[in-house]
């Protein structure tokens, strides 16, 4: 790697000031799973490293009034290991899970991932259907959004120059809420998903409400896929209409050609990924429910 | 930048340009060549090492980051007198060919084993699966840590 500074800020404030005052050629550091790979390859004209990962306020994982609150920086495998997350958000830890090996999980941040904003990103998908917020501190002080917003376009995000992801929420309304995620790659392990796909939903009695459903590397960005969510919504339950609903989330996303696999493999993967997560979720939601029964 | 780690339970520390990875300060600073760089992008685990508890691609880890941790190395298994456990199921299994990837396969299966001392082939394989074997022996490989798994739970003073 060329000549770097490497500058650890002692609060999230004074990381924006230095950014800020070092101008274009800082960056901050994270887990440097993506970034320091860059870093060696491509480094441009970057010449500073602000290690953001040590940050009180981007650290992590607690349950609050509003929800759980996930710092930036948590790594997955914190994630993994972390008993509301476990409980309350599985799908997340198994997003989680099948992001690289376990040396880039110790490594990589769950916010790095969000800011690195590629297609494939894992932990995308299984925030969007739990309708997750993202905070950001920057110049102007603090921010928040759904995390739809976030994300802008490849390598792309709403970020401001020298504005920061702090934190990511989960409101207290879709804690535990049934959810599958399944992510396609062509291995189990270091491969990035080929398409990867999380659905999220409540039943009462055979009625579907509140459905999710996001989609990651079929689109510039990780999508939801709303139309098949609007089908779905209010309808009972039935193995047909879940096909339908995967049928629609095809129609909703743009995949691309690549040396992964081809845009017509990626098509029958959204549909047929799209139904097991559906269906996973179902069948999830029906168990909650007589477990309810019995208590 | 002045570094201070503790590797393998000695105080070491070295002055290193800051944009030096924990993997370069390792082999070049302090000597330890045990780990090795293969891929230098975070792919072939031939460079693992644990730092306070959890395994890491070092090529990815700015030393810097490591200041004040703890860190183990494949230096750090075997003892004057024994080999640890996994180095002596590796030899009696013959799970190494060029053995490029062992100092990161083994510090990968002792992070296992320390926090898991019974694992099934499942999470063998999945604790396994950021390191890259090009000789391919992951059979003998997965075999060798599921014994001294079960040699480190009947011995545990030797671990
Ligand atoms: C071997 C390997 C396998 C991988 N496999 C997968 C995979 O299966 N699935 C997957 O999704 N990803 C995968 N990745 C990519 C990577 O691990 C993830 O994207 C990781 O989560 C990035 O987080 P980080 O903490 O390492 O970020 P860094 O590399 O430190 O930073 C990433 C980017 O975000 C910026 N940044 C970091 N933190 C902040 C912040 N708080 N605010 C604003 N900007 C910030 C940095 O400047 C940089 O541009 C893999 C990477 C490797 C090396
Ligand atoms: S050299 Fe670090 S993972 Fe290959
Ligand atoms: S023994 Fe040669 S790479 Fe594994």
């Amino acid at each position: 790697m060329r000549p770097m500074d490497y500058i650890v800020p002692e609060s999230a404030e004074a990381a924006v000031a230095i950014l800020a005052e070092r101008g274009e050629n800082a960056c901050p550091l994270a887990g440097g799973t993506d970034l320091v790979v860059d870093l060696k390859h491509a480094p441009g004209n970057i010449n500073a490293l602000v290690d953001v990962s040590g940050l009180d306020e981007f650290r992590g994982i607690d349950v609050t009034d509003e929800g759980l609150r996930i710092g930036s920086m948590a790594t997955y495998g914190e994630i993994m290991e972390h008993p509301v997350c476990l409980e309350k958000t599985p799908e997340v830890v198994a997003a989680s899970h099948t992001v690289g090996a376990v040396q880039t999980r110790n490594l990589g941040t769950i916010g790095g991932n969000l800011v690195t904003c590629v297609p494939s990103a894992d932990s995308a998908p299984a925030l969007m259907v739990l309708d997750a917020e993202v905070t950001l501190i920057g110049t102007n002080g603090w921010r928040r959004m759904p995390i739809e917003d976030f994300f802008v376009g490849p390598r792309k995000t709403i970020l401001e120059p020298y504005e920061l992801l702090a934190e990511i929420w989960i409101p207290k309304h879709t804690l535990g809420k049934p959810s599958s995620f399944y992510k396609f790659g062509l291995r189990k392990g270091q491969a990035l998903a080929l398409v990867n796909a999380a659905a999220a939903l409540e039943l009462d009695g055979d009625r579907i409400v509140e459905p999710r459903i996001a989609l990651g590397a079929v689109a510039p960005t990780p999508i939801r896929a709303v139309k098949a969510e609007a089908l779905l919504d209010g309808q009972d339950v039935d193995a047909k209409l879940l096909d339908e609903a995967a049928q629609i989330a095809v129609t909703e996303s743009k995949p691309i050609d690549d040396f992964r696999a081809s845009k017509n493999y990626r098509r029958q993967l959204i549909r047929t990924l799209t139904r097991r997560v559906l269906e996973r979720s179902v069948e999830i939601a029906r168990k909650r429910q007589e477990q309810d029964k019995l208590h | 930048m002045l570094v201070e780690l503790t590797v393998n339970g000695e105080s070491r520390s070295a002055n290193v340009p800051p944009e030096t990875t924990l993997l370069k300060m390792l082999r070049e600073h302090l000597g330890l060549t045990g780990a090795k760089l293969g891929c230098d992008v975070g792919d072939c685990g031939t460079c693992t090492v644990i730092v306070d508890g959890v395994s890491v691609n070092s090529c990815l880890m700015l030393a810097g980051r490591a200041d004040g941790c703890d860190v183990t190395t494949i230096e750090g298994l075997a003892t004057a007198d024994d080999l640890h456990p996994l180095q002596q199921k590796f030899e009696e299994h013959g799970a190494l060919q060029c053995g490029f990837c062992g100092p990161g396969m083994l510090i990968s299966a002792k992070n296992l084993l320390d926090n898991n001392p019974d694992p099934s082939v499942f999470e063998v394989r999945d604790a396994l699966a950021g390191n890259l074997c090009r000789c391919t022996g992951y059979t003998k490989i997965i075999e060798a840590v599921i014994e001294a798994g079960e040699m480190m739970s009947q011995e545990p003073a030797n671990v």
